[in-house]
């Protein structure tokens, strides 16, 4: 085990436990909140490791579920949509999880290093971000303008 | 009048294609593990597919 290997478990350990409490317990509005954050948990968490087990292949999952995971919450968000309540703290655990999206990033592209890979790497980033971002504003009652097509 | 404009017309859309055609193909070439000849031909023809795709996606958003 090495230093990405521990972060990874910390991390998964850590979030996906706080994820899992949320999706159990509480109203839907936290527990879709919770469950969009668990793409924000996972991601990064596989980044970790494939950088710990130097399979760079592994970084491919991360690239799938930062594509698929806001969207998946968005089907959620349109199917739900009549009874959204905006939870208090939404704002506070998405910029957390950005926070955390970004500083794994950050240390992952460290260490692999200019080249094509941190392109990809800036690029996982930058969706899981960014995806987290307009999920959480999609599940908080955002974008009015569009709700009704 | 449809004389003057639809070369006009032709260049847009082919510079549209052209443009979705090279960022999608920066995209793949960014997203491989290994560059070689094989990878830049399925890439380009991939990119080309998605070129057209996208144009038509675009214009069926564009025009709604």
């Amino acid at each position: 085990m090495n230093g990405w290997i521990l972060a990874a478990t910390v991390e998964l350990g850590g979030g996906g436990a706080a994820a899992l409490w949320g999706v159990a317990t509480g109203p839907p509005a936290r527990r879709l909140t919770a469950q969009n954050l668990t793409t924000s948990v996972v991601c990064p968490a596989l980044l970790l490791l494939a950088q710990g087990y130097a399979r760079p292949a592994y970084v491919d999952l991360a690239l799938l579920l930062a594509l698929l995971g806001p969207v998946g919450t968005l089907v959620f968000a349109r199917l739900l949509s009549g009874e959204q309540v905006s939870g208090p703290n939404v704002r506070g655990a998405t910029w957390t999880a950005a926070g955390l999206d970004a500083a794994v990033v950050v240390a992952v592209c460290a260490a692999v290093g200019p080249g094509r890979s941190m392109v990809k790497l800036l690029l996982i980033g930058t969706l899981l971000i960014g995806g987290n971002i307009i999920a959480s504003r999609a599940l908080a009652g955002g974008f009015r303008g569009v709700g009704g097509g | 009048m449809t004389r003057r404009t639809a070369p006009r017309a032709f260049l847009l859309a082919a510079g549209e294609l052209l443009a979705w055609w090279a960022g999608l193909a920066l995209l793949w070439l960014v997203l491989i593990t290994t560059v070689d000849t094989l990878e830049r031909i399925v890439g380009a023809s991939c990119a080309a597919a998605g070129a057209l795709a996208a144009r038509a996606g675009r214009r069926a958003v564009t025009w709604r």
